[in-house]
């Protein structure tokens, strides 16, 4: 028989659970993990990581096309999407054999199953053939996760209406596609399939497209949408869709008309909610949120004794690397670490992997301004960066937030080539606090598109040098 | 010399003086990174993890598995590659003596000792310094500089450190006749007291004229402005922020100035004393296991207990229906709340205790006399891996059931995590170990010193037992309470069970 007694029981194994339950191990306790599907979850499976495999393909196809500029004829492509999927399915094979080694090395033990809570610090995992176990710690870790949310006016039918997950494996490239949803993941796939080739609609209910970054952003990245050719509507609405000889006919309403549009596929992206059912949390009484995540404290605890939650299925905003940081907290804090430090959610950064990229942490201008925080902007243009010139990629800006009394960064807010990766910098100066003044004296390299970073933080103090 | 570095005992707490290296992590010749895990180290009952203060390669381990040196005390060198090994063990031979500790030492010196004449006769000044032993230990800290080499006079021509020209000049020391061991024979005040001793004259040993100079403050330093790196450092080596030269930008003490009153708080001196640890594996068939801090203390206090405490037990079945029923209804009712049994005993012991004070006591051998506590700490055994613990829940006649109950997840989690405080586990009034969830029926428990008493729970079971004439079933855990009769008498001790009995069966009275 095998072991059921633990000191920690992780269900869900994405990126807030892995990290939860090997840092447990390291830090002594006995843990077992329990995941339904795969290893790594939404993010390393059919998230995160599997997009950007399909979109460093997108980025290629945008090369080719400005090939040219560096003196390349490229000749007609040929293009097999088949290949790219093969690609980013083989990324996630890859990682979720990482994510095994990982557990193994630490002496986690993993079980294969669905968990149900069955009482305080019990479940019970039933595997796929039926098979139930019941285990016990004194502590349980939901990290559950989320999935996309779905309206009754636009049925998911895996066919012609796709979820994230069918996005992800097209067997050929549709000719046209309606993206319903303006946020990181319908803006991502939206980016994608139209620089892959496939003519493009993006719709949203609201005014601006990436709702929830700075406008200024939101405005810029609609422009270069457009620019490839891509048709954005916003303040608009998919009234009702139709199929009809193999193509989704779709009413489309916005502030001036009512319009229907054909497409051959419609992709809903606007939104996730938790996955909270099925796991026995109504027989504990475990409180959720009003928008129906588990409710948790500053360390993840939910109202149930020895239940904690992180991640997604805890509540917005549902990234990746929040699930891991939140997972650090909560185990830490279980454990005794001293000076654990509850999250933080004005130093969560935000990336969403568009062409151009988008990159942002903290306050936007106009929450910071809806605080009535005095605040100095920093602006600055790529087509000032020398770099940006030369790689032949110079469309896009830092901005940033600095509050005009202390010179904190408030907020970065960047649009451009592999912003993605700048927005770390910003991200240490704003945990270690420091002000526009300090930032002005770190010297950054010279040629970097970071330097943009730098001139922003100048900018902001009447002080850029190459504007 | 400059590129070796030493690795100390670190200070990880206010009571920690003294720390023994449980294990290395990494083998002489490997390179770290900052940050790396070095070698775990016990205190008292904790482990912890020695982190690489800087980057290096691990050169010379000083102090081996087992051994146990106080805070500060030497137990590696590190130095890149380029580094000889021949310049380590210099290096080493002219540290303290924590690191001449070692049993090797004295073979090693008398090696030192033969290569110094040989060195003098080459009249390699560099190799002198390096490899000569102080011939004359300093008196009193008095100078007495032979006229051969009096005549102090400055010259462009000299290349010296500042604080051994100041001196030379104090001591009227012709710079002129000393031989420098520095780079480019740089003359350092090390090398300005062996040419006066070498001489036959007196110069007071460098290590304690700057011993007697280090000031350390102990007043607060957490409102110090420093770095994040800078007040790390400073806790990693014991320093004060507030001994710190203010250095950094916008006012803040740096890295650079805490490294700085490190430096000066532990110069490198020349000693007498050299210690290369040359291994000599002893050949044997037994695996010997160094035993751990925890291990250690575990054999000497139950030992101790076992031998000074006159024990006798009593031993009492409990009907714990009421007890379960009414965990059931509160674990059932209240989604904040998940109660043991065990949380539950605890209660009820916890009260008794106040009932019957008597038992609620320490023994206070030096002074011959019983402490008596107003309220009861109960310790209460954890097992965890390779040893026990015993936690404390402070003041349980005070706390609710809840606040037990989340007092025990929080404390045997910590214990297992080794991240309890010493004051959480040391102490106490009144001690429970439980082994019911082992199976175990019934036991005998050591009394916990220098508590009076100790109290052994069983499982709970289904047993047969005879009220009113009747054979009926009942769930009963048997409780063997344990007294040092030094300090209880059995009347005591039975009194003390027939209330903790009250309480378990009439579990009402342990909510009021």
């Amino acid at each position: 028989m095998s072991e059921t007694q633990f000191d920690l029981i992780v269900i869900g194994a994405g990126p807030g659970g892995y990290v939860a339950a090997i840092r447990a191990a390291q830090l002594g306790l006995k843990t077992v993990i329990v995941e339904e599907q795969h290893l790594g979850g939404i993010c390393l499976n059919w998230g995160c990581i599997p997009t950007k495999a399909l979109l460093a393909g997108a980025e290629l196809a945008t090369q080719f096309k400005h090939a040219g500029q560096f003196g390349f004829q490229v000749p007609q492509l040929d293009f097999d999407i088949q290949k790219l999927v093969q690609h980013s399915r083989q990324v996630s094979a890859q990682l979720v054999q990482g994510i095994d080694y990982l557990l193994k090395k630490n002496q986690v033990t993993v079980f294969n199953g669905r968990a149900q809570l069955t009482a305080k610090e019990k479940i019970e995992v039933t595997d796929a053939q039926g098979n139930s176990q019941a285990l016990s710690a004194p502590h349980i870790i939901l990290a559950t996760g989320a999935k996309a949310r779905h309206v009754p006016q636009l049925p998911v039918d895996g066919a012609y209406v796709w979820s994230y997950k069918e996005a992800l494996v097209p067997e050929q490239l549709p000719k046209s596609l309606l993206v319903v949803g303006s946020g990181a993941i319908g803006s991502e796939f939206a980016s994608l399939y139209q620089d892959l080739g496939c003519q493009v609609t993006l719709i949203d209910l609201a005014k601006q497209i990436l709702p929830t970054e700075d406008a200024e952003v939101a405005q810029f990245v609609r422009k270069q949408f457009e620019q490839k050719g891509m048709k954005v509507l916003t303040d608009a609405v998919v009234q009702s869709i139709q199929i009809e000889n193999g193509q989704v006919h779709c009413v489309i309403e916005t502030a001036n008309d009512v319009q229907t549009i054909i497409f051959d596929h419609v992709l809903s992206a606007i939104g996730v909610q938790p996955n909270t059912e099925g796991l026995g949390l109504e027989c504990l009484g475990v409180e959720l949120n009003p928008q129906g995540f588990v409710a948790i404290d500053d360390y993840c605890k939910t109202n149930v004794a020895g239940l904690y939650a992180i991640g997604d299925v805890a509540g917005a905003p549902c990234l990746a690397h929040k699930a891991s940081h939140e997972a650090m907290i909560c185990v830490e804090k279980i454990a005794g670490v001293a000076n654990v430090h509850s999250l933080d959610r004005s130093q969560i950064p935000g990336c969403i992997f568009t062409h151009p990229q988008v990159a942002s942490i903290g306050l936007t201008e106009s929450a910071a301004k809806a605080q009535n925080l005095p605040v100095r902007i920093g602006k600055f243009s790529l087509t000032a960066n020398g770099k940006a010139l030369a790689i032949g990629d110079a469309c896009g800006f830092v901005k940033t937030v600095i509050h005009a009394e202390t010179g904190e960064l408030l907020g970065a807010h960047m649009v451009g080539h592999e912003v993605t990766e700048h927005i770390q910098g910003f991200a240490i100066a704003k945990y270690l606090e420091a002000t526009d003044e300090s930032l002005a004296q770190v010297i950054f390299p010279h040629p970097t598109l970071s330097e943009a970073m730098h001139e922003s933080i100048l900018a902001s103090m009447q002080r850029a040098i190459h504007m | 010399m400059s590129e070796i570095k030493t690795l100390e005992i670190p200070k990880w707490g206010l009571s920690m003086e003294e720390g023994t290296i449980a294990q290395w992590l990494i083998k002489e010749g490997d390179s770290f990174n900052k940050g790396d895990e070095i070698c775990e180290i016990e205190t008292t009952k904790i482990v912890n993890v020695l982190e690489a203060p800087f980057a290096g390669t691990l050169r010379k381990i000083l102090a081996k598995d087992g051994d146990t040196l106080p805070v500060g005390g030497l137990i590696a060198v590190c130095a890149e590659s380029e580094v000889s090994d021949a310049e380590i063990a210099t290096f080493i031979a002219s540290l303290g003596s924590s690191a001449a500790k070692a049993p090797e030492a004295s073979s090693e010196q008398s090696k030192a000792e033969t290569s110094a004449p040989v060195a003098e006769k080459a009249e390699q000044p560099r190799s002198v310094a390096a490899s000569a032993p102080v011939p004359v230990k300093a008196a009193k800290g008095d100078y007495a500089v032979p006229e051969s080499l009096q005549g102090y006079q400055t010259s462009d021509e000299l290349f010296t450190t500042p604080h051994a020209l100041k001196l030379a000049e104090k001591h009227n020391v012709n710079l002129a006749k000393v031989s420098g061991s520095g780079r480019e024979g740089r003359i350092s005040v090390q090398d300005i007291q062996k040419a006066v001793q070498d001489a036959g004259g007196q110069w007071p040993d460098v290590k304690q004229q700057t011993q007697a100079r280090v000031v350390k403050s102990t007043a607060d330093d957490s409102r110090v402005s420093a770095t994040p790196v800078a007040r790390r450092l400073a806790k990693q080596w014991g320093i004060n922020l507030n001994d710190c030269r203010v250095s950094g930008t916008r006012g803040r003490v740096c890295k650079e100035d805490v490294e700085a009153v490190y430096y000066r708080n532990n110069p490198t001196s020349v000693n007498e004393q050299s210690a290369q640890c040359a291994v000599a594996q002893p050949q044997s068939t037994v695996t010997t296991v160094a035993m751990n801090g925890m291990r250690k203390a575990i054999a000497s206090r139950l030992q101790a207990a076992k031998r000074n405490a006159p024990h006798f037990r009593l031993v009492v079945d409990l009907n714990v229906e009421a007890m379960q029923k009414l965990r059931k209804q509160i674990n059932e009712t209240v989604p904040q709340v998940k109660l043991s049994i065990n949380d539950m005993l605890i209660k009820a012991a916890a009260a008794a205790l106040i009932k019957v004070p008597e038992v609620n006591v320490q023994f206070d051998e030096a002074t011959q006399s019983i402490l008596q506590f107003s309220q009861a700490d109960i310790s209460v055994a954890v097992a965890i891996p390779n040893g026990l613990i015993t936690p404390i829940v402070k003041a349980a006649n005070q706390k609710s059931l809840a606040q037990i109950s989340d007092d025990m997840r929080d404390l045997a989690t910590r214990a297992k995590t080794g991240k309890l405080q010493p004051d959480e586990f040391q102490g106490g009034s009144f001690s429970i170990s439980n082994l019911g969830m082992l199976g175990i029926k019934q036991f005998d428990a050591i009394i916990n010193p220098p508590q009076g008493a100790i109290m052994a729970l069983g499982a709970s079971e289904s047993r047969a037992v005879v009220e009113n004439g009747n054979v009926v079933v009942r769930e009963i855990v048997t409780a063997t309470l344990s007294c040092d009769h030094r300090v209880i008498d059995g009347a005591v001790g039975a009194k003390f069970l027939a209330s903790f009995k009250q309480f378990v069966e009439n579990p009402a009275l342990i909510l009021v």
